[in-house]
């Protein structure tokens, strides 16, 4: 990921081959959208928290399995995949199974759990659980991290796709892409600070039917005209593989057997740590519910992750005839094989408001997942330090001011490191991955498998975790900011402790030290353990009930039933 | 990490009427569950134990399905890379990007069916949530959370 990332710089972002001017219908097409998601906001307007941050716990099966489809799919998976896909050929596919298969661990070990705890945000939990204000702290930090990370890749998706749409707005001062990004970046944030979670959930329904057609129909469209499918292209692109270069498929030629791996494990254990992923399990209205949206929002994340390769095949391939050698020197750039997506239905001849359809689903898959990300940062900030720790008799209107001033910061945040990113929306995006998997994922799943893990050990491992992460960062990434580095600060870390799969190591050595600690020190309170055994018990428990209320409340007679 | 497979609740199995009669019924009945330590490695209570037999099968092949074929591609890549007749993908390729993602929807499919399974052997409706539970509380979550 190293060599793409000075390609970025040099290139100016403009991806070549695309073709960058103001069209009309395209245009009409992505405001009418973004205004539809802007109305729906407004009539979903929200005034308190419980709205806001767990929309009521009342969404059904289909509905959240869509919002979790939505949120989940972001520009990492709508162009990014795509793009490494091309450009990376089977290294690539670490993305497709990492990024699905993940669901499964999330279902059978943490989605049921979380929602019999019950509480509002990641961070919640982790405060609750260790009963800790500083383990609360240290984890909603990290919940504005990995929003702040994660939506750097989101912004540069849609600054790339606005491109097409709209072409150079010209702000003064302002290369194209970046002038994009900050138009874009507005319109999110004008929408989010709006409407709350409720809104933000109906949206996101909205959104992923928007999505998935725009990406199917775009897929089979391509396929069909070009000659490269009829009615499975999913399955049809195998044909074409043999065609493309080498590099499309063989394996290992573009990161090595340990990449794999580390890339695949980083992003399965990010997913069951994603604070905006596991909130989701928080709004819907009892336990089962949140298994089979479960299984639901992996059957709608499947139909895009199915298509994507086929994609970027037939990308690929009119990449090659129409604008130049995919692989090699000069090759595709990094800013292109992001816009694949949109280039491949381009460079078919496909009518201009087709095109400007597919580019819409990116820019709605990105304005779906920032949502999400910022819904979860901002609510760590207002609820979790400034109502929790900073002022506990904070009225609702206080706490909903501090979460749309911290959506307004996040957002300013993003928009300014968005303006030169470091990498491809991928690689962006999964560092994000590797923070959530390093700092968050082991203390919900020590937390709710372990009860006597306590606060000394999640205290311990929650900033071993954020050590390893920073380490490998600051190793990688900082040097493509500073132009008189090239590559890694260390490359024999950066070859083992990759920052992109940086959680396969920290996991382990984050659950070592956290059990570890925990053993050495006192076991954690008696009515701690007892929420965490309600976490588990399959007794049924009411639509706005948390673990600790029944806990609380019926605990003082035990086998009351 | 099958090492917990000591269970004891073997011979049971056989009572598939799903009846809340039935032994497991009233061992959930007779289980405080508040009581029960929680452990990943330990399970405590019956029903624990059922669940995590599901639990721990359900992730071997899960995780077979997710490494497996990229470590076979590393160790055999010849093998591995042949072309598949008709569909014409390298085989690595078609079981990371295809088999893959869609062994883990079925994967999950099965698993909440069972654990469905599981609610109805041991008597549990999830149907009839408001009125059950064991304490009586709806009045605490409505004050937004605001109350420590």
């Amino acid at each position: 990921m190293t060599g793409t990332a000075n390609v970025v710089l040099q290139s100016g972002l403009l991806p070549e081959g695309l073709n960058v001017s103001f069209k009309l219908v395209p245009a009409i097409l992505v405001l009418s959208m973004l205004f539809l998601f802007l109305a729906i906001g407004f009539v979903f307007r929200v005034a308190d928290t419980e709205n806001m941050w767990v929309a009521g716990r009342s969404i059904g099966n289909v509905e959240n399995g869509m919002a979790i489809g939505a949120n989940w799919m972001s520009a990492a998976s709508y162009l990014g995949m795509a793009a490494l896909i091309a450009l990376s050929g089977f290294y690539g596919l670490a993305f497709v199974v990492g990024w699905t298969t993940g669901y499964f661990i999330l279902l059978i070990f943490m989605a049921a759990q979380l929602r019999r705890f019950g509480k509002y945000t990641a961070p919640d939990f982790v405060g609750d659980r260790f009963n800790s204000d500083a383990a609360r702290a240290i984890a909603a930090i990290t919940t504005f991290l990995i929003g702040f990370v994660y939506a750097i890749g989101q912004a540069r998706g849609m600054g790339l796709v606005g491109l097409y749409i709209f072409g150079d707005i010209g702000l003064p001062g302002l290369s194209g892409y970046q002038s994009m990004v900050v138009f874009m970046m507005a319109i999110t944030v004008g929408y989010l600070t709006l409407s709350g979670m409720l809104g933000a959930t109906k949206n996101m329904a909205v959104q992923y039917t928007i999505l998935i057609i725009a990406f199917i129909a775009g897929l089979y469209v391509v396929g069909f005209t070009q000659g490269y499918s009829t009615v499975l292209p999913q399955i049809e692109y195998g044909m074409l593989i043999s065609e493309l270069g080498a590099e499309f498929s063989e394996p290992f030629s573009s990161g090595s057997y340990y990449l794999w791996i580390a890339t695949c494990f980083s992003l399965i254990v990010g997913t069951c740590g994603l604070p905006h992923v596991l909130v989701r399990f928080y709004t819907v209205e009892s336990e089962r519910t949140a298994r089979w949206s479960t299984v639901w929002g992996l059957f709608f994340i499947c139909l895009l992750y199915w298509s994507a390769p086929a994609f970027a095949a037939f990308g690929t391939d009119l990449y090659g005839e129409n604008v130049g050698a995919v692989y090699g020197d000069p090759g595709m750039s990094s800013a292109a094989g992001d816009v694949i997506v949109v280039l491949a239905a381009q460079l078919a001849e496909l009518p201009q408001w087709f095109v400007g359809l597919i580019a819409a689903g990116g820019i709605a898959a990105a304005i779906a997942t920032v949502a999400g990300l910022f819904i979860a940062g901002s609510s760590a900030i207002s609820h979790d330090i400034y109502t929790n720790i900073i002022n506990p008799d904070a009225t609702q209107r206080q706490q909903i001011l501090v979460g749309r001033l911290s959506i307004v910061a996040l957002g300013v945040l993003t928009t300014l490191a968005a303006l030169d990113p470091a990498a491809p929306i991928a690689a962006l995006v999964s560092y994000a991955f590797s923070l959530a998997g390093s700092v968050l994922f082991p203390m919900f799943f020590l937390g709710m498998w372990w009860e006597n893990t306590n606060r000394q050990g999640a205290l311990a491992g929650m900033l071993t975790g954020l050590s390893i992460w920073s380490i490998s960062m600051i190793n990688e990434v900082v040097p493509t900011y500073i132009g008189s580095v090239e590559g890694a600060f260390v490359p024999a870390l950066a070859q083992w402790m990759p920052a992109i799969g940086s959680a396969l190591i920290a996991v382990p050595i984050v659950f070592a030290v956290t059990i570890v600690v925990s053993m050495v020190t006192d076991e954690p309170p008696m009515e701690t353990k007892r929420v965490v055994r309600q976490c588990h018990s399959p007794e049924p428990m009411s639509q706005q009930q948390t673990a600790e209320d029944v806990v609380t409340d019926g605990g003082e007679t035990p086998a009351d039933d | 990490m099958p090492d917990n497979n000591t269970h004891d609740s073997t011979d049971r199995r056989a009572e598939t009427d799903g009846g809340v009669a039935g032994q497991p019924g009233q061992a959930h009945r007779n289980t405080d569950y508040l009581s029960a330590e929680v452990n990943l490695l330990n399970p405590s209570t019956q029903f624990m134990r059922d669940h995590l037999r599901i639990v721990w099968t359900g992730f071997a092949i899960w995780f077979v399905i997710v490494f497996g074929p990229v470590t076979l591609t590393r160790l055999a890549p010849d093998v591995m890379t042949t072309q598949l007749p008709v569909i014409g993908f390298p085989l690595h390729y078609f079981l990371v990007a295809t088999v893959a993602p869609t062994s883990a929807l079925i994967l999950s499919f099965w698993y909440s069916r069972k654990r469905d399974a599981l609610d109805q052997k041991y008597g549990i409706e999830h149907q009839t949530v408001e009125e059950t539970g064991r304490g009586g509380g709806d009045a605490a979550a409505t004050d937004g959370g605001v109350d420590e």
